[in-house]
């Protein structure tokens, strides 16, 4: 513990970061969202957090908690080390319902770019300067965001083609230096493929 | 379609779909390639067929019930899931097992570790053509389905864990069926590596295949037998022992290279070392009780609560209104076959959880796949994919 207080006199000399009583049992920090970059890339490359594995991203709906004031969301960081004594270390962001966003930090983490898709596909939170914020475990067509206190459980929806990962193929063919000249006429969309009622992505 | 490669020539690439259903996918999964003849150029890959909305439904039940749908997210390995939920609750209410409790925890944890990494290399053997290695595999793992048939009633789902306790103890004869599971399982291993170790078309498949650095593994958060194949040793058993592994003799595996033959093989060295630490479990097993005495927390056993006043409150309000686990966020993760499998748990005091987060361990995994692949031939891809070890139930919760 003495080293988790060690720590947090630095971050809350640097970043303004508080520390996060509802974790009782661990290490959890509450930062504001302008300096959560700067604050991971602290934590990941400082000698004295040597974060390197992010393990998780979390998005909350702290809407009817008990109890509870202020931002409904949050996203939280779950880091992990094995290098510094402080081994596990969790960040929290608040986010407010009518600005819902949250810098990206997909440049400092490899495995953030799906996590943080996988955040904005459930809650709606917008990671700006994400390089691809898309759906990760719901469909392309799906209206809503599931993990939301206010989306009913058993509601259903009408969902009928495949996602069409060809502009992300070509996409990822550009970022690797390719060019595209021509897209093959099988591939082109066509709009016989739709069915009925469904929603053109 | 037709591009302009890096070197300024143009060249015809073929986009190819791989899945949603194909043998090789082990479950649902999709891809997108760009192939040139047999090169894949870029890939670009999709999940959330086998998203059944865990989470959403987990908040929706008390405490208790959210254990059923754990044995959903690895079944192939589903008590370890049961375990790792109840440890996280457990730590959040600040109770400690009874110590048989703990031993026999590490008994089907490791059994069942054994028995996923026997699936694991089995489908990639037989991924790779192998039938024979497939069924060496097999049989120790269908011996292990047999004892859990015995210990829960049920072959993939168990639901065996409780929070404070365990569903039942264990039968008359367990010892034996375990140790013959461990005889059965080495003498196997030493067919499948008299399969594997010389075989020149194995060898050709897997080695150098589908490579990663220790770097872009942790990056891409890596944990488990994946990223101890690129030589890093990070075992939460060693690191961050529970249930008293660090007092078990065993040693953490590490591979070399990070590639598919690496994965492949530290799962093999990994099934021994489970061997190893249940045989010396089996010697610590002494008689006990198995849950905690709090019938707040475990219910008291069905038959008190026909006789005793007390058992037939404590049965009836964990049942209805479910464990008050106290109010607060808590992280915990426990090193399961296929890595760090996380339990991220918010409790607002009353007996249903606020929210359950679960760090599934082969969505990291999956994420590097595009690069994985990347530069390989397709038939590559299939070897990548396997030793990787994809389980839809936890990749898409």
């Amino acid at each position: 513990m003495a080293d988790c207080e060690k720590l947090l006199a630095i971050l809350e000399e640097k970043f303004g970061a508080k520390r996060d009583l509802a974790d009782k049992w661990g290490f959890t920090v509450l930062v504001e969202r302008e300096n959560l970059h700067a604050l991971m890339l602290f934590l990941r490359d400082d000698q004295s957090a040597k974060f390197d594995v992010l393990l998780d991203i979390v998005g909350v709906d702290y809407l009817g908690f008990k109890d509870y004031e202020g931002p409904r969301f949050a996203v939280e960081y779950v880091l992990k080390t094995m290098k510094a004594p402080v081994r596990r270390m969790r960040v929290k962001v608040l986010v407010s319902e009518t600005d819902c966003k949250v810098p990206s930090i997909a440049d400092l983490y490899a495995i953030a770019n799906w996590q943080e898709r996988e955040v904005f596909d459930q809650y709606g939170v917008v990671f700006e300067g994400h390089p691809d914020l898309r759906r990760l475990l719901n469909h392309a067509e799906f209206e809503g965001h599931p993990l939301r206190k206010d989306y009913p459980a058993h509601k259903r929806q009408w969902l009928s083609t495949n996602d069409y990962l060809l502009p992300e193929l070509e996409a990822r063919l550009e970022s690797k230096g390719y060019k595209i000249v021509a897209r093959s006429k099988e591939v082109m969309p066509n709009d016989d493929e739709y069915l009925e009622g469904s929603r053109k992505v | 379609m037709i591009v302009i490669n890096p070197n300024g020539e143009q060249q015809a690439l073929m986009p190819l779909n791989v899945g949603p259903s194909h043998p090789a996918t082990h479950g649902c999964l999709r891809y997108m390639a760009a192939m040139d003849g047999e090169t894949i150029v870029a890939c670009e890959t999709e999940i959330g067929y086998l998203h059944r909305g865990f989470e959403k439904m987990a908040e929706r039940g008390t405490w208790q019930q959210v254990l059923p749908y754990t044995d959903r997210l690895n079944y192939c390995s589903a008590i370890m899931n049961n375990i790792a939920y109840c440890r996280a609750v457990e730590e959040m209410l600040g109770i400690e097992i009874p110590e048989r409790t703990k031993v026999i925890r590490v008994i089907v944890n490791e059994l069942s570790r054994m028995a996923d990494h026997c699936i694991c290399v089995a489908a990639a053997a037989q991924d790779l053509g192998s039938t024979t290695g497939f069924f060496y595999l097999f049989d120790s793992r269908e011996k292990t389905m047999v004892i859990w048939e015995k210990l829960t009633g049920a072959r993939l789902t168990n639901s065996y864990s409780r929070i404070g306790g365990l569903y039942r103890d264990l039968y008359n004869g367990f010892e034996e069926d375990v140790l013959d599971v461990c005889n059965t399982a080495e003498r196997n291993l030493k067919d499948v590596h008299a399969c594997f170790d010389r075989n020149r078309i194995f060898l050709d498949r897997t080695t150098n295949v589908g490579v990663i650095s220790p770097e872009r593994a942790i990056s891409y958060g890596w944990t488990g037998p994946c990223l101890r194949a690129t030589g890093v040793a990070s075992d939460l058993r060693k690191d961050e022992p529970y249930y008293d592994y660090e007092t078990y003799d065993w040693n953490v595996v590490v591979g070399t290279k990070g590639d598919v033959y690496d994965r492949l093989m530290v799962r093999l060295a990994e099934i021994e070392e489970s061997i190893k630490i249940v045989r010396q479990a089996l010697k610590r097993l002494k008689p006990g009780p198995i849950d905690i005495v709090d019938p707040r927390i475990r219910v008291p056993a069905h038959a008190l609560a026909y006789q005793d006043m007390e058992a037939l409150i404590g049965r009836f309000k964990s049942v209805y209104e479910g464990i008050r686990v106290p109010k607060g966020e808590h992280y915990c993760g426990s090193e399961t076959a296929n890595g760090e499998l996380g339990f991220t748990l918010i409790s607002d005091g009353s007996g249903k959880p606020w929210r359950i987060k679960v760090r599934p361990p082969c969505l990291t995994q999956f994420a590097a796949y595009q690069e994985l692949v990347e530069g390989s031939m397709l038939a590559d891809s299939m070897a990548t994919l396997s030793s990787i070890n994809i389980i839809a139930g936890e990749l898409d919760r």
